[in-house]
């Protein structure tokens, strides 16, 4: 006879904010989990009524991770209703804010976040642990150091044109308030180049970013990592070939559906910013991958569902059309009915599904053979990869970190882009309107909704990445996709879950941002994914 | 050696991830050269679930010694004074904190949210969110006025929004050495310190204030943001522009009026309708706040003067070196 259990995790841990999840077990596999947001702070309620411009200074403060995504968000949203115009500078200015806090997040999540797991005493028996160990142990790993000293330095170069990080507000509608000197960009330049030279070619690839970057296929990269030691023994080579024994690739499948808001205006092609013209000036895409093809991505298709979340009922609804959330009473973990309302986390449906936030899904879209713009991305190394391992913990931190080498090159030629005698601000007129602003934040797809009404803020909403991996079941309760991605995960030691924290890692979820921008807790029947 | 644990409530996480941006020391110096040992974080902290609220529990029954709570995030209280709006290990946190502040050596709160309330606290505040030890400017907060820890101290507060990472690591360490003797605290608890002088002290726009040449976005170098676009530099202590940020910059050096983060009441005037980058006025000219130790009539008066002063020399081309701006 199968043996049953549940488990409670409160917390999960090492996920930014509170994420409780329950599992229903039998003979050690999990066959049911509902994720739960435990946290609620309010701050669409908080917003309504007050000056327009409070998006730019609340919402980075939604999220000290993603606070730059946030201001990316916020600054597009206003430019699309008093519809202003920014110069070429201004785009230059905000991709470089967005991408230096997203290549900021790499090693730091990588370190920080995930890879101390792989330290566990799970994978003991394992022969690459003892490596991992010396390398990836949380304070005393040698990596673990470099790289998380390593992290802080991209976001200097966000701070010699914002301020500081986190939490400036130097992305305002029409522009950017800096205007940069040469001395700044020319320690900017320095800055990224000690981030190089110090931690992503010398600790993670073990080559240079032009060796990394000609791999096209799952094969070169296979053959890429056996080419020397260098690239052997590199943390990258390091990991390929850990993630492989520690069995990484075998759990943790999720939904199968990918989206992307697609981020990096161009700084040509949208100067004059509006909702239908966004889709066109993005660098790196948007779009939703069903599982089988892409589909153009279309803000409108986008409802948030709160039946299982701790609000008031009102029906699926598109953003602009909903009404600003009304908290109801919530229950811990142990408490919780799932068949109710268990999350504080509201749950967003593409096309009516459910879909998968991140960097996996961003490379999926660079992927996409219709990029043929030459201001597009394209790179068709995780197409095939998705075609040989599918999405797992494994494919899901190797997009992460793809992105790096990318992520350097785009902000050193946008660095030699800004041009000193140009315009970083032009002052626009206010006015009212519905506005709606996107970009990718490290973690995946981030949307604000914006409406103005007599001069003040009538609705404003916020859809996190992880809102989109860690939401709830929705109407028809089908599940969320960290929740779908925990079924079928083997359990060793229920004492220390670390699977189920490693599913919930390899999304990189952040719970304040979702809570605090919806609800956030699952916890329904999940779907299934099969390989 | 002091035992760290490290808990958020109503949280952005900001003021952790500015703590890992910290350089002298670094987070890792702190553990390995600083014996500052971290009992758990939320963020770096390896234990999860059941280990997590065994943790809480041995620390509460006394069988484990936490030497400095530090505490991110505001109190939530909501809905109803119950804290149900945010649970943590299955619990209202706001519980949690109370048992655990009663056996902490020493309580620290980090960033605007655990020392006064911050942005969850705007109104209408849905979450009943409070500070520590303040509620805005208000002493009481969730503690009471009248608390101190073990060590016979209050709630030591560190605002800002993010709290700067030298502020932080600097307490911890000034904890784990046995040198908190040597940190006074001002009457919002803050440590002297950091938060005597005012942000616009090593402001690189302090001319152009003397001057009273007008700032905005988009420019170089060519004027105070205080007149326009609301820079609260003068009225705000903290050393921002003496201990950078992330080694470099500050937001008035990046032409980014400072939004008064450290004092309590941020965001000031609740974000109302033309409180956002813009200087509020009286009569569409006399800024309603005016720079501290200055009173409304003495500072127009001199304002005034100076202003007028600056206009006749510019017009007779005596000054205008300080104006200019070079890329």
């Amino acid at each position: 006879m199968a043996i049953k259990k549940e488990l409670n995790i409160s917390p999960v841990g090492r996920v930014e904010g509170d994420l409780d999840v329950k599992v229903y077990m039998e003979d050690g596999v999990v066959t049911r989990a509902h994720t739960q947001a435990a946290m609620f702070r309010g701050f669409e309620r908080i917003m309504a009524g007050k000056d327009p411009q409070a998006g730019l200074i609340v919402t980075p403060r939604i999220c000290g991770i993603c606070g730059g995504s946030h201001l990316y968000c916020a600054s597009s949203a206003l430019d699309t209703v008093w519809k202003t115009t920014l110069p070429p500078n201004a785009l230059l200015l905000r991709a470089i804010g967005q991408a230096t806090e997203t290549i900021q997040s790499i090693p730091r999540w990588f370190y920080a976040i995930f890879a101390t797991d792989m330290a566990n005493k799970k994978f003991a028996n394992k022969p690459l642990y003892d490596e991992v160990v010396r390398r990836f142990a949380a304070y005393v790993g040698t990596s673990f150091q470099q790289g998380v000293v390593a992290s802080g330095r991209p976001v200097e170069v966000y701070a010699i044109f914002g301020g500081q990080w986190p939490h400036s507000s130097y992305m305002v509608p029409g522009g950017v308030m800096c205007a940069p000197t040469l001395k700044d960009v020319t320690r900017a330049h320095a800055i990224m180049n000690q981030f190089r030279k110090d931690w992503l070619e010398s600790i993670w690839l073990g080559c240079s970013i032009e060796r990394y970057m000609q791999i096209q296929s799952w094969d070169d990269l296979m053959a890429w990592s056996e080419e020397n030691e260098s690239q052997r023994n590199s943390d990258l080579g390091l990991f390929l070939r850990a993630g492989i024994e520690f069995g990484l690739h075998k759990f943790g499948q999720g939904v199968g559906k990918f989206i992307a808001t697609g981020t990096y205006l161009h700084k040509d092609h949208y100067q004059k910013p509006t909702i239908e013209g966004r889709n066109a000036a993005l660098i790196s895409r948007s779009g939703f991958y069903d599982g089988k093809k892409y589909h153009e991505f279309d803000h409108l298709q986008i409802k948030e569902h709160v039946n299982h979340a701790w609000y008031q009922d009102v029906a699926a609804a598109h953003p602009w059309d909903e009404p600003l959330p009304t908290p109801l009473v919530s229950q811990p973990l142990e408490h919780s009915d799932f068949a109710g309302k268990y999350s504080w986390s509201k749950a967003p449906r593409y096309m009516d599904y459910a879909a998968e936030a991140g960097p996996l899904a961003r490379v999926l879209m660079n992927a996409n053979p219709d990029n043929l713009l030459p201001h597009q991305i394209y790179d068709p190394l995780f197409g095939d990869v998705m075609e040989k391992m599918g999405p797992n913990i494994f494919t899901r931190v190797l997009a992460r970190m793809h992105e790096a080498c990318r992520l350097y090159e785009n902000i050193d030629e946008w660095l030699r882009q800004i041009d000193l005698n140009g315009e970083f601000y032009i002052k626009p007129e206010e006015r009212d309107g519905k506005g709606f602003g996107a970009t990718e934040a490290a973690r995946g797809a981030l949307a604000h909704w914006i409406e103005i009404e007599n001069g003040v803020i009538k609705n404003y909403q916020v859809m996190a990445p992880t809102t989109w991996n860690v939401g709830p079941n929705d109407e028809k309760n089908n599940p969320g996709p960290i929740e779908a991605a925990l079924e079928g995960t083997e359990i060793e030691d229920p004492h220390d879950p670390v699977e189920v924290g490693m599913v919930a890692r390899s999304f990189d979820s952040c719970l304040v941002c979702t809570v605090h921008a919806h609800d956030q807790k699952t916890g329904k029947q999940l779907a299934k994914f099969k390989l | 050696m002091a035992n760290v644990l490290w808990l958020q409530g109503g949280a952005c996480s900001g003021n952790t991830m500015s703590f890992l941006n910290a350089e002298e020391p670094t987070v890792i110096d702190l553990v390995t050269d600083f014996g500052v040992n971290i009992l758990w974080h939320p963020s770096i902290g390896l234990e999860i679930g059941e280990q997590v609220t065994q943790l809480l529990r041995d620390i509460i029954a006394g069988t484990v010694v936490c030497d400095i709570l530090v505490y991110e995030g505001s109190i939530i209280e909501g809905p109803h004074g119950t804290g149900t709006m945010n649970y943590f290990c299955d619990r209202p946190m706001k519980d949690w904190v109370k048992e655990l502040a009663a056996v902490s050596g020493f309580v620290v709160a980090i960033g605007d949210c655990a020392t006064w309330g911050g942005i969850p606290a705007v109104e209408p505040n849905p979450s009943e969110s409070t500070g520590m030890q303040f509620l805005k400017k208000e002493k009481g907060g969730f503690l009471g006025a009248g608390y101190t820890s073990k060590g016979g101290l209050p709630v030591i507060n560190i605002p800002g929004c993010p709290a700067h990472p030298d502020w932080i690591t600097q307490i911890l360490v000034a904890i784990s050495t046995g040198r908190i003797g040597d940190v006074l605290l001002d009457e919002y608890h803050r440590p002297k310190t950091f938060f005597t002088d005012f942000v616009q002290t090593g402001c690189t726009n302090v001319v152009n204030f003397a001057n009273k040449i007008d700032g905005g976005f988009g420019k170089r170098g060519n004027g105070c943001l205080f007149y326009e676009v609301g820079c609260r530099g003068p009225m705000t202590r903290a050393s921002c522009n003496r201990i950078l940020w992330n080694r470099h910059s500050s937001k008035t050096r990046a032409n980014h009026p400072c939004l008064g983060c450290t004092e309590p009441g941020f965001p000031h005037n609740d974000l109302v309708k033309g409180s956002i980058f813009k200087t509020m006025k009286y009569l569409g000219v006399l800024p309603q706040e005016v720079p501290s130790g200055n009173s409304k009539l003495g500072y127009y008066m001199r304002a005034g003067f100076e202003k007028t002063m600056h206009a006749l020399e510019v017009a007779v081309g005596v000054e205008k070196s300080h104006s200019d701006g070079s890329k």
